[in-house]
């Protein structure tokens, strides 16, 4: 139950998967529970997942600033 | 003086006879006598040389044929420059006249005038006529002129005023220009094949891209030879537009007409051959600029395309993550909504027996081990009573 999922798209499937079938109610109390807190993995790993990205995008915006004022970079010498 | 001379006849008998010279004299001094007056012909038989004292022609009436011999002195005949040919019409003014050598009778002319403007009026007309029945004058004969020749050829009068017109026009105007002049008679018999020359002579010198023929003002019949119907063919014929130059508020001689383009002065053609090069200049200049200016605003186009791709490319990975986040966030929720915890929460509880969940209270009997699970903790219990 605590298998790591390859990729965030595989954990928001499984995720979303695990959501359908609690809400259509024909699990055992026992297995709903153990699908829910396997839902909560799956929620915490892809949010990781998306903060980290985030993160990224932000720096990455950050240096490509610094580095290359376009307005100044491409307008021709008269 | 003949009239003074005293005829004497030779006395055989009683016949009186007189010598063939005598005779000749005698007749010679009574026509004398006669006044001198004007005689209207057609000119035939015109016979000139230089090593002459005389020219000689018969003037033969149009309607009888009736001949009559007139001579004139060759420098009173060329130094009236008539360009006579046969069969034009002509007043001559003179008095009969017997060469008493050869006891030839003729007309001696003292002067001779073509007979009036009417007559050639009439005969250019139907010239013009001949010749716009061809088509000679067409519009769409008319060849347009280069922008800019490569060279120019220009046929004058060698000292003319138009000559001097015409080239300080095109220097005035486009002074790089190269102008070929052909100098030639512009008046008198000899002027149409003269130019006529000029214009081949022009025409097979490399380079030349539009001949001008250019003279100043004259009378009706300098124009004449501008009006030759060997002249209007010859430009009709030639390889070149020809501008012409020539004409005259009132008369039009033929060449205005057939030349491709038709300049009503010297000045006037150097307008039609070449382009004004400072305005040619300040056309390109203006030309070159709007080039600028057009590169210029799609320079500027493209920059603000640029920044506007860049500024969506920045947004794209925000905008995929918080898609993502959104619909993460919508399964979470929904998650929580469905949590078995947020039961609990409310104050349910799970009964569990021997790790199996309790759904009815007929699976236990008092006595019974349970376990409880509340939404926060749990306790373990025996059951006192079964309903």
């Amino acid at each position: 139950m605590t298998e790591t999922p390859a990729t965030f798209e595989a954990a928001q499937r499984e995720l979303e998967h695990i959501v359908e079938r609690l809400e259509r109610g024909d699990a055992t109390l026992d297995d709903a529970l153990a699908l829910w807190q396997r839902g909560e993995e799956l929620y915490r790993f892809c949010r990781e997942k998306l903060d980290s990205a985030q993160g990224e995008i932000e720096e990455l915006a950050k240096r490509a600033e610094s580095a290359v004022p376009p307005e100044t970079a491409s307008r021709p010498g008269v | 003086m003949l009239t003074a001379m005293k005829i004497e006849a030779i006395d055989y008998g009683e016949r009186k006879v007189y010598t063939v010279a005598a005779f000749n004299r005698g007749i010679a001094s009574w026509l004398a006598r006669l006044p001198t007056v004007w005689v209207e012909g057609e000119v035939t038989e015109l016979r000139r040389q230089d090593r002459w004292q005389t020219v000689f022609f018969t003037l033969k009436d149009p309607a009888s044929g009736a001949c009559l011999g007139v001579t004139i002195g060759r420098g009173q005949f060329d130094g009236l420059r008539l360009d006579l040919s046969d069969g034009e019409r002509v007043h001559v003014y003179g008095r009969p006249e017997l060469f008493e050598q050869r006891g030839d009778f003729r007309f001696r002319a003292l002067t001779i005038e073509r007979f009036g403007l009417g007559a050639h009026l009439a005969a250019l007309e139907r010239l013009k006529k001949k010749l716009a029945a061809e088509g000679l004058f067409a519009a769409e004969r008319k060849r347009s002129l280069p922008l800019v020749p490569e060279r120019i050829g220009l046929v004058t009068g060698n000292d003319a005023a138009a000559k001097r017109d015409v080239l300080a026009g095109i220097t005035a105007r486009f002074p790089p220009a190269r102008v070929l002049v052909a100098e030639t008679y512009v008046q008198g018999p000899r002027a149409a094949p003269a130019i006529i020359d000029a214009i081949r002579h022009l025409c097979a010198a490399p380079g030349v891209e539009v001949i001008v023929i250019a003279r100043g003002g004259g009378s009706f019949e300098d124009l004449l030879p501008f009006s030759d119907e060997r002249l209007v063919r010859a430009i009709a014929d030639c390889a070149v537009p020809i501008v012409s130059a020539v004409g005259h508020e009132q008369d039009t001689p033929l060449c205005d007409l057939v030349a491709d383009v038709r300049a009503s002065t010297p000045t006037a053609a150097a307008r039609v051959v070449v382009p004004d090069l400072g305005e040619l200049l300040q056309g390109l200049e203006t030309r070159r600029s709007a080039l600028e200016t057009g590169t210029r605003r799609l320079l500027d186009r493209d920059v603000r395309r640029l920044g506007q791709a860049q500024e969506r490319l920045r947004r794209g990975p925000a905008l995929l993550l918080e898609r993502r986040r959104a619909r993460l966030e919508q399964a979470g929720g929904r998650l929580r909504a469905l949590s078995p915890r947020a039961t609990l929460e409310r104050g349910y509880a799970i009964v569990r027996a021997q790790n199996e969940i309790v759904r009815a209270s007929s699976r236990l009997a008092p006595g019974d081990e349970v376990d409880v699970e509340l939404g926060d903790g749990a306790f373990s219990g025996e059951v006192k009573e079964t309903r």
